[in-house]
C-alpha cells in the first residue's frame, strides 16, 4: 500500500485477484478463522466477484483492481498463484519477476526497482511510542 | 548386503521423517505440510516468463462483473505493478 501511494504519479498500479490460496474447502488457514477470512474456493464467477468486493470494503483497497476469469486465465499466463508481482515496462515486456508467494513474495523488491529508476522516497522516522510515566498519565 | 540394504532404509527413513518435520515447522503443522504437498508443490515450478519476454495478455472483469479489461491495455504509458492475490 506505502508502495503505491509512494510511486503511483510514476507508475501504475493493478491487482488481480486470482483463485483462493486458502479457501475453507482446500487449505484452510488457522489465521483466516481467527480473523473470520472463511470462503470456500468460488466455482462461479459471482461467488469470486463477491469475495473481491469483500476484501475492497473491509480494507479500503485503493489500488485498481481485475478479478480473473473462471478459466484462470491471468493465473496461468503469469504463473500467479497464490501470490506474485511483476512489473511490466512500458514496452510491454516484463521488467521483474517476483518468486512466488507468500515465502518468496517480497514487495521490497518492487519499491527496489521503483527507487533505482525514479529515486528512493524516503519517509520520516516514526516517532517512538511515549513511555506513560505518572507525570503524563 | 542385507544389512546394508537395511541401513539404507532406515537412512532414507530418516530424511524422510526430516523433511516432514522440516515442511511441517515451515508450513505450520503437520496437516498444514501435507497441504502444502497437495495444493502447493504442483505451482512451485509453473511459469517459464523471464525478464524481457513479453508480458502475455488476459481478460479481467471489473468489481462490478460486467465490464471487462484486458491487462495489456493497462500497460504502455508508465510501468504497471501488477499484484496478484486472493483474500486467503
Amino acid at each position: 500500500m506505502q508502495i503505491f501511494n509512494d510511486y503511483k504519479d510514476r507508475a501504475d498500479f493493478l491487482t488481480v485477484y486470482v483463485r483462493e490460496a486458502h479457501p475453507a474447502d482446500e487449505w484452510q488457514m488457522k489465521s483466516n478463522v481467527k480473523d473470520d477470512v472463511c470462503y470456500a474456493q468460488p466455482r462461479k464467477l459471482s461467488d469470486r466477484l463477491a469475495i473481491a468486493n469483500d476484501f475492497i470494503k473491509r480494507f479500503q483497497f485503493p489500488l485498481p483492481f481485475g478479478v480473473d476469469d473462471m478459466n484462470n486465465a491471468a493465473n496461468d499466463a503469469y504463473a500467479a498463484w497464490p501470490e506474485r508481482l511483476y512489473i511490466i515496462d512500458e514496452n510491454g515486456k516484463i521488467a521483474y519477476r517476483g518468486g512466488m508467494g507468500p515465502f518468496n513474495y517480497h514487495p521490497s523488491e518492487v519499491r527496489t526497482w521503483l527507487a533505482t529508476r525514479y529515486g528512493e522516497v524516503k519517509h520520516p522516522e516514526a516517532k517512538p511510542a511515549e513511555t506513560k510515566t505518572d507525570a503524563n498519565r | 548386503m542385507k544389512k546394508l540394504s537395511m541401513w539404507i532404509g532406515i537412512s532414507l527413513g530418516a530424511l524422510l521423517v526430516i523433511a516432514f518435520v522440516a515442511l511441517s515447522v515451515m508450513a505450520g503443522g503437520p496437516k498444514d505440510a501435507l497441504y502444502m504437498v497437495r495444493y502447493a508443490l504442483p505451482h512451485m515450478h509453473r511459469g517459464n516468463l523471464k525478464l524481457g519476454d513479453s508480458a502475455p495478455d488476459a481478460r479481467v472483469f471489473a468489481l462490478n462483473g460486467s465490464e471487462t479489461f484486458h491487462i495489456r491495455e493497462r500497460t504502455g504509458a508508465k510501468p504497471l505493478v501488477i499484484v496478484f492475490g486472493s483474500f486467503t
